[in-house]
């Protein structure tokens, strides 16, 4: 049975006086997924997050929450929110304040020590419970700011820069726990770290300039599969091989030492090989190097690359936008 | 209602920890005290018309402290974007701001009651126009909060939002000595505009519905604004 979509936003735009930070987004997020969203600061990421909770209002487009219109206060029950750099109370403590985000959540008054006791134990804040927030460090705080968004037991979770200006073991261990809340939940992070983002997400949609260059980037890794081969053979002939495959893209020769030239030599050289996505086309490949009387020593397809698909989506962008 | 009485908590909290509610507290007694014992002592009437006039003063200059914090602290540490993704309204945000900002104005009205105590032990008051006094003085203090919190809906910057609260507050004390000197009919117009000519009969004796009507306007249309202020995000 297909998952239904929990998160629909549909041609949505803002616009911050005449700039645009947000141009005519449209995506959708099944039920269960951890989708990422990925983009260089500025890039509309945040805007987009808090459009999604109803903090912001947008200027034209719609999102909906659970089958909710976001503008509907009720949506904001399926939601929690952990906004970037946890902004809390610091005068509070965080007990107090855990108390005091689970009543204004509208937590039935019987089951808010139940809740609080329950994302204490969660994000391990049990120790801290009566420290005021000022007092604790970014892990710390950002674990509170964690805990304030499950205490009604939302059914989709977002984090906006959830580790941001952590340090090493602090990335971890928020990482480690955003993907344990999981489960059964729908939860969307942005960050601008890539690496931060191929780690935690199953699906990354990349943002730049308030435009949505993709809203399944490992899908547009995958569609674009790179091969690394070892050919012996001269290397334009190898070359022209290569190109000759229907369904190759781009083929070069992957490393050659300043003093010789590409033409000259016929020692064995590593290739990099574009394709399109398309069945046998490695057999296709290899068919056509040894039917050409050259030896394939290594045939090997490299694992999609999403830094590769965000560079050239993000240069394509800027270069269609210079354009 | 829970989430509401929860965040009229967390103001009257954020408010009642704070130094500034106990050295405007503090400053109001002191003043307070000094206006009284001169104005018993000079006059010998046993009256609070002086010290009702006295707050109204005090009440410009304080105010603009107490509600200053109230929306721009929250806008600039961003914890409005907590508070505002969870199943609140903006009216029930501002309402609970102002009810907690009202209830410091009642506690210090409640200390200068004080002083109507002591003229009871000394003499024998006419308690009519104490009585009237005070509740102009609770319409006075709640327009004035509304427009406070108005100001501080509308920047980011609680030190801007002080001045521009006072800079009303003041326009709003003169502005029937602008009125005057209006031609026919705008002069009635901008002299009932002004805050004192509305005060001035409650502190003496006074209670008109005009006078009411008009406090409870402009305290309506400061949470108004001060709502779309909070909703234009």
């Amino acid at each position: 049975m297909p998952r239904p979509d929990v998160i629909v936003v549909e041609r949505l735009v803002k616009h911050y006086g005449a700039r645009a930070a947000v141009r005519d987004v449209s995506f959708t997020v099944k039920e269960g997924e951890i989708v990422g969203l990925l983009g260089p600061n500025g890039s509309g990421k945040s805007t987009i997050l808090r459009i999604l909770t109803g903090y912001l209002r947008s200027s034209s487009g719609s999102v909906r929450i659970g089958g909710v219109d976001v503008t509907d206060h009720a949506a904001r029950n399926n939601v929690g929110y952990v906004p970037e750099d946890a902004p809390l109370y610091d005068w509070m403590r965080v007990r107090e304040f855990l108390r005091f985000m689970a009543e204004v959540k509208n937590v039935p008054g019987r089951a808010v020590d139940a809740a609080i006791a329950s994302a204490c134990a969660q994000l391990d804040l049990g120790h801290v419970a009566g420290v005021p927030v000022g007092k604790l460090s970014r892990g710390y705080r950002q674990r509170v700011a964690i805990a304030q968004a499950l205490l009604n037991n939302p059914p989709i979770l977002i984090f906006d820069e959830p580790t941001n200006a952590l340090d090493a073991y602090q990335v971890i261990a928020i990482r480690q726990l955003i993907r344990s809340l999981a489960g059964q939940r729908t939860v969307l992070v942005a960050s601008h770290v890539l690496t931060e983002i191929e780690k935690i997400a199953s699906r990354i949609m990349i943002l730049r300039d308030g435009d949505l260059l993709t809203a399944d980037a490992t899908n547009e890794a995958n569609r674009a599969p790179r091969f690394r081969l070892r050919i012996v053979g001269p290397r334009q002939a190898v070359l022209a091989s290569l190109r000759n495959v229907t369904g190759v893209v781009a083929a070069d020769v992957q490393t050659v030492s300043p003093t010789e030239s590409v033409a000259d030599s016929v020692d064995t050289a590593a290739y990099l090989v574009e394709t399109v996505s398309r069945p046998r086309i490695a057999e296709d490949m290899a068919q056509s190097i040894i039917g050409n009387g050259f030896a394939l020593a290594e045939l090997v397809e490299e694992k999609p690359d999403l830094e590769r698909v965000f560079l050239d989506l993000t240069q394509r962008a800027t270069e269609t936008r210079a354009a | 209602m829970k989430a509401f009485v929860a965040l009229l908590k967390k103001e009257e909290m954020a408010l009642f920890t704070s130094p500034i509610a106990y050295v405007v507290m503090a400053a109001f007694v002191v003043i307070m005290g000094y206006t009284f014992t001169l104005t018993l002592f000079l006059t010998h009437v046993p009256t609070l018309v002086h010290l009702f006039l006295q707050i109204y003063v005090l009440f410009l200059l304080t105010v603009p402290i107490i509600t200053m914090r109230l929306v721009a602290e929250e806008r600039r540490l961003r914890t409005l974007e907590i508070l505002l993704t969870s199943p609140l309204t903006e009216a029930s945000v501002i309402l609970a701001k102002f009810l907690a900002s009202l209830s410091l104005i009642v506690v210090m009205l409640l200390l200068s009651y004080t002083y109507a105590l002591t003229l009871a032990v000394l003499g024998a008051p006419d308690w009519g126009p104490i009585y009237s006094g005070y509740v102009g003085l609770f319409l006075l203090g709640a327009a004035l909060v509304a427009i406070g919190l108005m100001t501080s809906s509308m920047v980011s910057n609680q030190i801007i939002a002080a001045l521009l609260s006072l800079s009303v507050f003041l326009l709003l004390w003169i502005i029937d000595h602008l009125g005057w000197l209006l031609p026919d009919p705008f002069n009635a117009f901008v002299v009932n505009l002004s805050l004192l000519v509305h005060f001035r009969p409650f502190a003496t004796g006074s209670l008109f519905f005009s006078d009411a009507g008009y406090f409870l306007s402009v305290t309506l249309l400061g949470l108004f604004i001060s709502v779309r202020a909070l909703a234009r995000r």
